[in-house]
């Protein structure tokens, strides 16, 4: 700090304040710009601060504002002398200009000094009342600022019932600003844990608000939709009638509008009981997300995300629109990636066609990453629809023979899974998928293909020789490869005993002997006790029929995805993550009802390290992914825990101030590829991860696996390439 | 729910102006910043990093989300911290930027620099310390922050700087219409619309369109005294879909009549987005493509050839600025081609990519390009279309017209005016 330094006698700083106090008022003006100037090139402009002062009282709105700005910058490090300013603001707050006394009053509430703001009161009360609509919507606002720092100063002066009075105000500007300052008071209310509802909303407020909607600003009419979405209805009819009042803003042209018009409605869409008029609101959906695509590709992108969400509570909400969302090849790639996978979830016998060859083109782009997403896609669409299942099984053998490497090995990785979904249907094109054995170098494609093998030993002539390879270089294989080769082998033996006595030896004499991952031995000494104990038992278990997969259709649960629909278009809902169930996701997952009476800083604190453990690695990938799961299986403890959560004043604060990071924390990991909603996402390569990941939904207690514990469970899993090893052991 | 504050960056990613963060830590600003520019030095395209990014806090209850966004050659970021709609970000940071452009019309990092003091008085304005935006509508902002014209330079210049700031009006916000300001005179009264439409298309290798929509906008400046309100009638209305419009319009009335009614806005400002559809045919109908394409790409090791030719389907207009543009694919080193008429054409090695350019192409004509190109790869795998750009003028694909514009509550006849015009963005599958 300067202060405690003689003044400088030379340098810009001596100029600027011998021009501060110059006698010609264009010379100070000037002055105040420079030093304005190298403030926001974070040059020290702090000593001059008396100087500035004085050329606050001025008539120059202009001038005004600039000393205003230098005032706020430099209110934290400077309080004492701010005191200074005082009597300057608060004189302002009476001038005849209303624009002069909203400046003194919205640069009084910014100043954020402990002693500005006992000066801050009256002004604040004869600012509320003012004639100037200006001037009461700017005091609103700073109403919510002073309940930031001092909330009871605004409860001992009543401006809360002041607040709520300026509800019924006649210009809708400042009913806005009314709303949004009542809004950010009962989200620092709530935050702090104050037991009162600081902003009750009645049929009476909703009505007011109704009628504002129509006329304020943008901004203001996403303060009061969201206020509406916050609203639960007396009954049905007001329900309807809020619907009906909110559907109009469909049409606005801000993006942020539209979305949260539609999360109103989405919300009290589940009060009205007829179906008809359900129908229509849904059909009224349609055209405005669809003109949310011609937006820039940031809002693109927010707008598909949500999109994402409502089709899977609606499914019928889009269906003929398939076309809006073909993907051009200069969309960046998050948009890409978006429309990939609602595509899919669009797909229909009806659109099929155009879908696949859609889809083919994409497989034949320039960006690999997006290439084997859509061949991905291609598998997905074969897994959703029956009908469809050949053509796209012959688009997979086009893209085959393109003998592009990674083209090759992301359609074996997909193959497999339509062998999962149609077992016996499609064995012709094995040949055609053993010829490209040599072009396979990365483990997940090497693994689908033995894992091919390994399924239709039987039927595939040279089945040893081809698995002799694979044990062949067993100890340099990656661990997926590894499992899947063991038992392969194994499926091999229990199918065709006599060709293949001595590879399954050998296979589990290196597994067991020479190999350092402990889940690849500790698998091969299954096997090897099994077979050697009982072959019919190992042939049962290894054997077994297995439910085909499906594809979800949903990526969250039902109750997660009612709560998601109620944060359109809130980050939660972009991410497709409920902002409070984020405290018990990943490490501290399991004693979410402990700590839920656990003292709220320290609540705080654990959530946001069990997210930096999230954050730090490949593993969080799997734990998030085993939450999901969990959730999507219908297991009521994920949900019922998030929800007796949900009611606790830490997690409320969560999710008033911080919650909603961990989400980005995921973002941030994951880049662009949206992990839950891709179900065919790449499953990490590490046979641990695999491992845990495939048996979490299915007994999350205890990890070990009997043929009982499978078959009870709905055939829901996510083709995810992760479970194979899991799968593939019986 | 609020926005944290606004940050814009310059080319080299230097933030050249942001707010205030009075509630924050001063690093916080600082993180966001580092947080794009990691990002994008580490995406392999800056255009595929996502345009949200999570932002570790400085301790452990800090964490936040940066919302950002690139027009022109700066880029605007917007820090979010709670659960926040992003789109409300994206939504504020384009309106801020229109906001600018109408201020300074062309936008770089010494424009924001020369004018700082008003950037900062449009961000007081725009946006509240506590996140809400405040002030975005172009009219009633020129009330409370003058814009940098001229006369207003010399005459502080001048010494006259009295003059100069009496041209703000004393009675801001008395208008009872948040987007009109009250009391506006003009000697003649005019309002003019500018209908753009731009055909945003995918066509396959066989030439038939697997997309094509055509989205439409109206521009207007509006230069009418008084409180006029307006019923405008287009002839057309009914082939005009997912309209969004300019909150002026009255959303009822257009939901029930397929009429505009509305108080505009002084000055320019966006009446209205739409999505034109051929109101005859069924729900497939689409708007033709009104070039043929006729490729030729041909891949051999290390290079390749490509002959085009593309034709004019228009029979009495020509299309004007058609760039055709080609990615050559990662490792493509350069290109050869002769274009036919004198068009020109050039590879740009930075973008790795070869465009054709033709000033005008006139009805029913036939051009051609032919080349080849050279790669480092071995197997060069260029984009599997091209992109192509055109413009038609005085030309709308709905052919929309007004039908009429009708004036109530002044009495004075205003003068209308419309203009139409065209663009086109194609990519043309081989």
């Amino acid at each position: 700090m300067s202060s405690f330094r003689a003044p400088p006698r030379k340098g810009e700083n001596f100029e600027l304040a011998a021009d501060l106090n110059s006698e010609y008022k264009d010379k100070r003006k000037d002055a105040i710009k420079r030093v304005i100037a190298n403030m926001t090139v974070q040059k020290d402009v702090s000593g001059l601060f008396p100087d500035v002062l004085k050329n606050m009282q001025t008539d120059d709105l202009e001038q005004k504002k600039l000393v205003y700005l230098y005032l706020m910058n430099y209110a934290k490090t400077q309080p004492e002398l701010v005191i200074l300013a005082v009597n300057t603001f608060v004189k302002d707050t009476d001038d005849p200009n209303p624009l002069v006394r909203a400046l003194a009053i919205r640069t009084m509430g910014c100043l954020r000094a402990e002693k500005i703001i006992d000066y801050l009161c009256d002004p604040l009360q004869k600012c509320l009342k003012d004639d100037n609509p200006y001037v009461r919507k700017t005091a609103a606002l700073c109403v919510a600022k002073l309940y930031d720092l001092k909330p009871e100063l605004v409860i001992e002066n009543g401006f809360l019932e002041q607040l709520r009075d300026m509800i019924a105000d006649s210009n809708p500007m400042v009913v806005a600003n009314t709303v949004a300052a009542l809004t950010d008071i009962h989200a620092a209310a709530v935050a702090a844990g104050v037991p009162r509802d600081q902003f009750p909303i009645s049929t009476d407020i909703v009505n007011k608000l109704l009628v504002a909607l129509n006329e304020c600003s943008e901004w203001g009419r996403v303060a009061i939709l969201n206020v509406l979405a916050r609203y639960t209805a007396e009954d049905a009819g007001e329900s309807e009638h809020i619907c009906e009042r909110v559907v109009p803003q469909f049409q606005h042209a801000n993006a942020s509008v539209v979305l949260s018009a539609i999360k109103v409605v989405m919300i009290h869409m589940r009060d009205i009981s007829s179906e008809n008029l359900s129908k229509t609101l849904i059909r009224k959906m349609a055209p405005p997300l669809v003109t949310l695509l011609s937006n820039p590709p940031e809002v693109q992108w927010v707008a598909l995300r949500n999109i994402n969400l409502l089709l899977q509570k609606r499914p019928d909400l889009l269906s003929n629109e398939l076309r809006v969302f073909f993907c051009k090849y200069n969309d960046p790639l998050y948009v890409k990636v978006e429309k990939l996978d609602i595509m899919v979830r669009l797909a229909s016998e009806n659109n099929v066609d155009p879908l696949l060859s859609e889809l083919k083109e994409y497989a034949q782009e320039v960006d690999v990453d997006f290439v084997r997403r859509s061949i991905k896609a291609i598998g997905q669409t074969a897994i959703k629809i029956d009908e469809a299942a050949e053509r796209c099984v012959n688009v997979l053998l086009e893209l085959i023979g393109t003998r592009v490497s990674y083209v090759v090995q992301e359609a074996v990785v997909v193959m497999k899974d339509i062998f999962r979904k149609y077992p016996s249907t499609y064995e012709g094109v094995i040949p055609t998928l053993c010829a490209n054995l040599d072009e396979l170098d990365e483990p997940e494609a090497k693994a689908s293909l033995i894992w091919i093998i390994g399924e239709y030993a039987k039927k595939i002539d040279n089945a040893d020789e081809l698995l002799g390879i694979f044990v062949d270089t067993f100890t340099e294989e990656s661990y997926p490869v590894q499992l899947q080769t063991l038992t392969a082998v194994v499926k091999l033996y229990l199918q065709k005993p006599e060709s293949s006595q001595g590879l399954v030896q050998k296979v589990l004499n290196t597994a067991t002997k020479d190999c350092d991952s402990p889940d690849v031995r500790d698998r091969a000494y299954i096997y090897w006790r099994l077979l050697s104990t009982d072959p019919g038992a190992a042939k049962a278990v290894v054997l077994a029929v297995r439910p085909p997969i499906t594809l979800p259709r949903t990526t969250v649960s039902a109750v997660l995805l009612e709560e998601l629909l109620g944060e359109i278009p809130l980050l939660a809902s972009v991410y497709h993550k409920p902002a409070e169930t984020f405290v018990g996701r990943g490490r501290i997952g399991a004693d979410t009802v402990q700590q839920k009476k656990a003292e709220l800083a320290d609540d705080r604190i654990a959530t946001q390290k069990a997210l930096q453990t999230v954050a730090a690695g490949q593993q969080a990938e799997n734990l998030l992914d085993f939450d999901d799961d969990v959730q999507g299986d219908g297991q009521p403890s994920g949900l019922a825990a998030t929800t007796i959560l949900a009611q606790t004043p830490a997690a409320a604060n969560l999710l008033a101030g911080t919650s909603s990071n961990p989400l980005d924390d995921l973002v941030s990991i994951f880049g662009g590829a949206n992990l839950n909603s891709t179900p065919a996402a790449p499953a990490p390569a590490n046979g641990l991860g695999g491992f845990g990941f495939g048996a979490s939904p299915l007994a999350p207690a205890a990890p070990s696996i009997t043929p009982t514990a499978l078959s009870p469970q709905p055939p829901q899993q996510p083709a995810q390439g992760g479970q194979d090893d899991l799968l593939g052991l019986f | 729910m609020a926005l944290d504050g606004l940050i814009i960056l310059d080319t080299t990613g230097r933030p050249i102006v942001q707010s205030g963060f009075h509630s924050f830590p001063p690093a916080y600003p600082l993180l966001h910043i580092d947080a794009v520019n990691t990002a994008l030095a580490s995406a392999k395209r800056p255009s595929d990093v996502d345009p949200v990014i999570y932002v570790q806090g400085l301790n452990l209850e800090s964490p936040s989300a940066c919302c950002h966004m690139k027009r022109g050659e700066l880029r605007y970021l917007c820090p979010v911290s709670g659960d926040v709609d992003p789109l409300y970000a994206f939504a504020f940071l384009q309106t801020f930027v229109d906001i600018l452009h109408e201020y300074f019309g062309h936008l770089s990092a010494e424009t924001l620099k020369d004018n700082f003091d008003i950037v900062y008085q449009l961000l007081e304005e725009t946006l509240d310390s506590g996140g809400h935006p405040l002030t975005t509508s172009p009219n009633a902002l020129r009330d409370i922050v003058l814009p940098p014209s001229l006369l207003h330079k010399v005459l502080s210049v001048a010494g006259v700087s009295g003059l100069a700031s009496s041209t703000a009006t004393s009675h801001p916000f008395a208008s009872p219409i948040p987007w009109r300001k009250a009391g506006v005179r003009y000697n003649n009264n005019e309002i003019y619309f500018d209908v753009v439409e731009t055909l945003e298309a995918i066509v396959n290798k066989n030439g038939t369109p697997a997309v094509s929509t055509v989205w439409g906008r109206v521009d207007s400046n509006c230069k009418l005294s008084g409180t006029p309100d307006l019923l405008l009638t287009f002839s057309n209305a009914q082939s005009l879909l997912d309209c969004s419009f300019h909150p002026c319009v009255r959303l009822q009335r257009w939901s029930r009549d397929k009429v505009l009614s509305f108080v505009p806005p002084d000055g320019k400002f966006k009446l209205m987005d739409y999505r034109y559809a051929p109101a005859t045919a069924s729900a497939v109908a689409q708007t033709s493509i009104p070039f043929m394409l006729r490729p030729t790409v041909q891949i051999d090791e290390h290079g390749g050839s490509v002959d085009l030719t593309l034709s004019s389907r228009l029979t009495t207009r020509s299309m004007e600025n058609v760039f055709v543009e080609l990615y050559l694919g990662d490792g493509a080193s350069g290109a050869s081609c002769t274009a036919s008429h004198g068009a020109s054409w050039s590879y740009s090695p930075k973008t790795q990519t070869l465009v054709w350019e033709l000033k005008q192409i006139v009805p029913s004509a036939n051009y051609n390009i032919r080349g080849t190109f050279s790669s480092t790869a071995e197997h060069p795998r260029p984009s599997r279309a091209f992109r192509v750009r055109f413009e038609v003028p005085q030309y709308n694909y709905s052919a929309i017209k007004i039908e009429q514009l009708k004036l109530t509550g002044e009495v004075y006849k205003p003068y209308k005016g419309m203009r139409g015009s065209s663009l086109g963005n194609i990519e043309w599958r081989w």
